[in-house]
């Protein structure tokens, strides 16, 4: 395999007494689905903020086609190509939802250019019918497509997705699992922290887990669910 | 272009025709046209303001700072030099947008109350140069325009009327500015600063940048609005152009009364607050001290009560009201 699009070397991070990450490793391949599961309080959030650079990591390396990432702000790390979505969807909530998709946009492109895009991204999640409704009166499912159409807008390298699926039901998972299908298969690399594990072993080629801070298991969806740290972190220690 | 913009494009044509022949309608050397005149430089005032605290919801009460700037650079130009006010007011304008820029590298960082805390030591700091720095300014007895032969190239005038539309001028070039802004890439940053930074900053906005951007615009043309003030009232002191209530809060406040965020807000605004203290005063200030104050801030807090997001607010209320369908 050749260099990986994102390096992830031994980061750390600390708040106060608390160590969130410790000593956390992973690599992404271009165009792979990577799951990233774990606990509650394992730091999967707390891992997806430091990638796009909301906290600076206190020790390793982040490197995106190479680049090192660390210290630079979040849109530093957008431009480069990296956007995350947020666990409890962070809308413009008095933008309409084609302002909200059109500003990740605006990132590389005019304001015409980025409107344009904006109606291709909206369509492409399905949601054109409500471009023109304001944000807050969207429901939670609608309300965490636009931003996953917003940090497509950006037009990403890496699409870290935090619990995009939470709200959806059977049927809108499906199809979110097709369009999460569909955008690798355009190029663009994902990263999803997701608790629905059918979304996880359906999706993703690698999965990575995460236990107080640190990677536990890494392998195939397969590997995974027979690994017995797993099934340790999730069930408790007797039913290893 | 659809009906509903034909409209409101003739219906701004309309109000721009009456606005400028208004002051054929008034004393030319009466007392109602300067209190227009002041309406008109405090609605482009606030306009000003409106750029950096309607759109990014960074409240400063420090542009009296930048207002000072423009009156005294100008004035000072003019005083040693002869320069015409024009050019003093390009110097200002540039000095502005300098001290802008200087203001707002540290304190940007900062969100509500302590930035508007910061902001206002710093148009408190520039008052109090002012008053001490008496070999450059004058000091506290203040400063006079020397009068120069009434012409446009000195921004003299004789009569009140071209003082009028000078000041008309500033306020749609102001407004025209902040609609501009409002529409292209600065504007959707700046509204989505306002509306969750963290959420902004992740899809690319370099917040940082951004803010400084808006926040040296609005420097440099509050500083040039200081220079149409000088050359219109003839006469100031620091405490007057640099003052926390005279400028910086009536600034906030008028845009705040309109309806903040909105291009017609501070225009609403100030023909609302500037003739009601004029008002005020003229009926109270015989009778008591203060009276007048008092009875133009307890208007003041009865509009802010009812409609605490300004008139803007109020009239798409009533709009609803009447089952117009208007957006809140």
């Amino acid at each position: 395999m050749s260099q990986p699009l994102l390096q992830v070397s031994d980061i750390s991070k600390r708040f106060g007494g608390l160590r969130a990450l410790s000593g956390v490793s992973l690599t992404v391949a271009a165009g792979e689905i990577v799951g990233l599961i774990g606990p509650n309080g394992a730091g999967k959030t707390t891992l997806f903020s430091t990638l796009v650079g909301l906290h600076r990591p206190d020790s390793g390396a982040i490197r995106l086609n190479g680049k090192d990432l660390v210290g630079l702000k979040p849109h530093r790390i957008a431009a480069a190509g990296m956007v995350k979505t947020f666990q409890n969807v962070a809308l413009f909530l008095d933008f309409s939802v084609l302002d909200n998709v059109l500003t990740g946009g605006l990132l590389h492109l005019s304001v015409t250019e980025a409107r344009d895009l904006a109606r291709r991204c909206l369509e492409q999640v399905g949601i054109a019918g409500i471009a023109d409704k304001l944000a807050r009166d969207l429901s939670f499912p609608e309300r965490a497509r636009v931003e996953v159409a917003r940090a497509l807008c950006t037009q990403p390298k890496v699409l870290l997705l935090d619990e995009a699926m939470a709200a959806l039901n059977h049927v809108e998972m499906d199809a979110f699992i097709a369009l999460l299908r569909q955008l690798r298969g355009e190029g663009l690399t994902l990263v999803i922290v997701e608790h629905h594990m059918r979304a996880i072993m359906s999706l993703c080629d690698r999965i990575v887990v995460l236990n107080f801070g640190q990677l536990i298991a890494t392998g195939t969806p397969a590997e995974v669910s027979r690994d017995p740290a797993v099934i340790q972190a999730y069930l408790g220690s007797s039913a290893a | 272009m659809n009906r509903s913009t034909l409209l409101r494009g003739l219906g701004l044509a309309v109000l721009l025709a009456v606005a400028v022949a208004t002051p054929f309608l008034l004393d030319p050397r009466g007392y109602a046209i300067r209190v227009v005149c002041l309406a008109l430089l405090f609605a482009a005032m606030a306009q000003c303001w409106n750029i950096v605290a309607g759109l990014a919801n960074q409240v400063s009460l420090g542009h009296a700072a930048f207002f000072g700037i423009g009156a005294y650079t100008s004035t000072l130009l003019l005083i040693h030099f002869g320069l015409s006010p024009w050019l003093g007011m390009l110097v200002g304008a540039v000095l502005g947008g300098i001290a802008a820029f200087l203001i707002s590298l540290p304190t940007m960082r900062l969100k509500g109350h302590y930035f508007a805390l910061a902001t206002l030591a710093f148009g408190e700091v520039m008052r109090v140069i002012a008053n001490s720095w008496s070999g450059l300014t004058g000091g506290p007895v203040g400063i006079s325009v020397p009068f120069a032969p009434p012409s446009f190239a000195m921004m003299q005038f004789k009569e009140t009327r071209p003082y009028y539309w000078l000041m008309l001028a500033a306020l749609v070039v102001v407004t025209l500015v902040f609609v501009a802004i409002r529409r292209s890439k600065l504007g959707y940053r700046l509204r989505a600063i306002k509306e969750n930074a963290d959420a902004a900053e992740v899809i690319g906005v370099d917040t940082t940048r951004t803010k400084i951007t808006a926040a040296v615009i609005s420097g440099m043309l509050t500083a040039c609005l200081g220079t149409l003030y000088a050359q219109f009232q003839f006469f100031f002191d620091p405490d007057t152009v640099f003052g926390v209530a005279s400028i910086s809060v009536r600034m906030a406040m008028i845009a705040i009364v309109g309806g903040i965020g909105t291009a017609a807000g501070p225009i609403l605004g100030a023909f609302f607050v500037i003739p009601l203290e004029e008002f005020a005063n003229d009926l109270f200030s015989s009778r008591a001290a203060g009276l007048s104050q008092l009875v133009f801030g307890v208007l003041l807090i009865g509009v802010i009560l009812i409609e605490p997001r300004g008139f803007m607010a109020l009239g798409s209320r009533i709009r609803r009201l009447f089952g117009k369908g208007g957006r809140p």
